[in-house]
């Protein structure tokens, strides 16, 4: 022991070149361990869940700067950290994240961007929402502005991914969860979307519950538009459903008996009450135009285009209102198409009977009243008369060979007097019309067939 | 400490090495060496920089470097303690002989 402390007198000669080392050592080596205790520390934090992670390293210091989300990560976050082989301290300057109260998460959509905002429970699941409005959505842009926060209530992402489904639905609106209440605004993207919203928030989990929904369904569009240069009548827009469709196209075909109907129509849910009886009206109206167009937008019908006279024009723009079903709207447009110029009676009479091969004057079955069915048909004599204005014009009724000869030939004078009837209340002349029955007298064709028989029942115009 | 081993294993090898060679020295210099004053100085600074490296107690950068010296130091010590031993071994053996 003696000779040790006799030969350590003299070992400090050596610490001068070891004191050289030493500075060497510190030199060379302190940003290495710096920069690899901050890969360990970063390696170490990877299975805990943070925020803002921010790892500084001061020789074997390591000062961890993070959000966390519970105190338990909090904590396990600092021990990952201190059991790191080689860290000395830990200077520990996280913190948890705040506690949002009321939790408010908004999903807001407009034309081009689906914007998220609000409070998210978890960075991972802030990446979920954002990645599922991604799909969602398809090519619209998705803005990211969600905070992080503590204080979700339970089941909060399967509420928002449900949510989210529905942002797909909408053309515009917002979409809000505050704790467990759910709001809901905007207009759908589609007829029927709206019902599909409501059936699938149904599912919201358990705890949430809808607060507001006001989403708006889309305006219910029926359009119809009368071409007289190409002789069609173009439906477009919607139908409840397939029976309707059959009755409106079927209708169309009666009325507008020189043009061909073209069914562009498509059906769907989301009808106003009485759509049915409202558009067929609509129809009737636009059939007494020469050229027009017809839109029907929820329960606001607008009608614009030219009636064949003044009389028609007046009678278009005052007395469909009434056929209308309560709370709807009659916006009419309707103008009077310049009047064509006079000719003499036997252009008249040819411009007669071109009108009656193309269509027929109906009546009700067995009576003399007059279909309103006909009333463009009626429009169009009444617009060629007023072209022929010396001429005087005998309406002949004929029937079919059905039933008694006394009851054919009295229908059949009904029949005419009714329609000069309904000249005379157009503005005509009462003194230019003759009215004659001729029962069956006069057939067109053989009675033995339902076509023969339809075509012996007609009113004929002549002009005398 | 196991960490900073086998970091810095070159310079502590070298710092053994430096130790036993001035080990190996000692012996057989002739001189005083430190005096018993100086000495126990010097053995006070160095239990008080062990003190201060186990307490923590110098920060960042400069605390790192006090273990490094540390630790380099008493890698230093037992190079020297080998050497001189060693050396000791070997001049007592040949002493018979002459």
């Amino acid at each position: 022991m003696q000779k040790l402390f006799r030969w350590a007198s003299k070992w400090w000669p050596g610490l001068i070149p070891l004191a050289v080392m030493w500075g060497f050592a510190a030199w060379n080596n302190t940003l290495p361990v710096e920069a690899d205790l901050s890969a360990r520390s970063t390696a170490a934090l990877k299975g805990t869940v943070l925020d803002k992670t921010r790892i500084a390293v001061d020789g074997r210091d390591v000062s961890l700067a993070a959000d966390a989300f519970s105190e338990e990560g909090r904590r396990d976050a600092v021990m990952a950290v201190e059991t790191v082989p080689g860290v000395r301290l830990v200077d520990d300057r996280t913190r948890l994240v705040p506690e949002a109260k009321p939790f408010v998460w908004n999903a807001e959509r407009d034309v081009v961007r689906v914007t998220l905002s609000g409070s998210a429970p978890l960075p991972a699941m802030k990446g979920r929402l954002t990645e599922a409005a991604r799909k969602e959505v398809g090519g619209a842009e998705v803005a990211d502005q969600m905070s992080l926060a503590r204080g979700a209530p339970p089941l909060f992402e399967a509420a928002a991914m449900l949510l989210l489904d529905q942002i797909g639905r909408l053309k515009d609106g917002k979409v809000t969860i505050t704790d467990t209440k759910v709001n809901l605004s905007g207009m759908a993207r589609e007829l029927g979307g709206r019902e599909a919203i409501a059936a699938a928030l149904k599912n919201l989990p358990e705890g949430f519950s809808i607060a507001a929904n006001d989403v708006k369904a889309p305006p219910y569009i029926f359009q119809a538009y009368k071409d007289p240069v190409a002789a069609t009548v173009t439906l477009t827009g919607y139908v409840p459903d397939n029976n309707v469709h059959a009755a409106i196209v079927s209708s169309a075909g009666r009325r507008f008996f020189t043009e061909k109907v073209v069914d562009n129509l498509k059906a769907s849910i989301g009808a106003p009450g009485s759509f049915n009886t409202a558009v067929v009206a609509a129809l009737g109206a636009l059939s007494r135009l020469s050229t027009g167009t017809l839109v029907v937008s929820d329960r606001e019908v607008k009608l614009s285009g030219d009636a064949l006279y003044e009389g028609a024009a007046n009678d278009i723009r005052s007395g469909l209102g009434k056929d209308f079903p309560k709370n709807w709207q009659y916006k009419p447009e309707i103008t009077v198409k310049p009047a064509a110029g006079p000719v003499d009676g036997t252009v008249c009479q040819q411009l007669f009977n071109d009108l009656l091969a193309k269509g027929k004057i109906r009546f009700a079955a067995k009576r003399a009243d007059i279909d309103p069915d006909s009333a463009a048909i009626l429009d169009h004599l009444i617009e060629t008369a007023l072209r022929c204005p010396t001429t005087n014009i005998e309406v002949a009724g004929h029937t079919d060979a059905d039933g008694e000869d006394g009851f054919n030939q009295a229908l059949s004078e009904k029949r005419a007097q009714a329609v000069i009837d309904y000249l005379v209340k157009a503005g005509l002349p009462a003194s230019r019309f003759t009215a004659v029955g001729h029962g069956s007298t006069q057939p067109v064709a053989g009675n033995d067939t339902d076509d023969g028989k339809a075509q012996n029942r007609r009113i004929e115009f002549l002009v005398r | 400490m196991p960490y900073l081993v086998s970091f810095h294993l070159g310079w502590l090898i070298g710092s053994l090495l430096l130790g036993f060679c001035m080990g190996w020295i000692s012996v057989v210099q002739r001189g005083n060496g430190t005096s018993k004053v100086t000495a126990r100085w010097l053995a006070a600074l160095a239990v008080a920089l062990v003190a201060a490296s186990f307490a923590h107690v110098v920060p960042g950068r400069f605390g790192y470097w006090l273990d490094l010296g540390l630790i380099m130091f008493a890698c230093y010590l037992v190079g020297c303690t080998i050497g001189a031993w060693l050396r000791d071994r070997v001049v007592s053996r040949g002493q018979p002989a002459a």
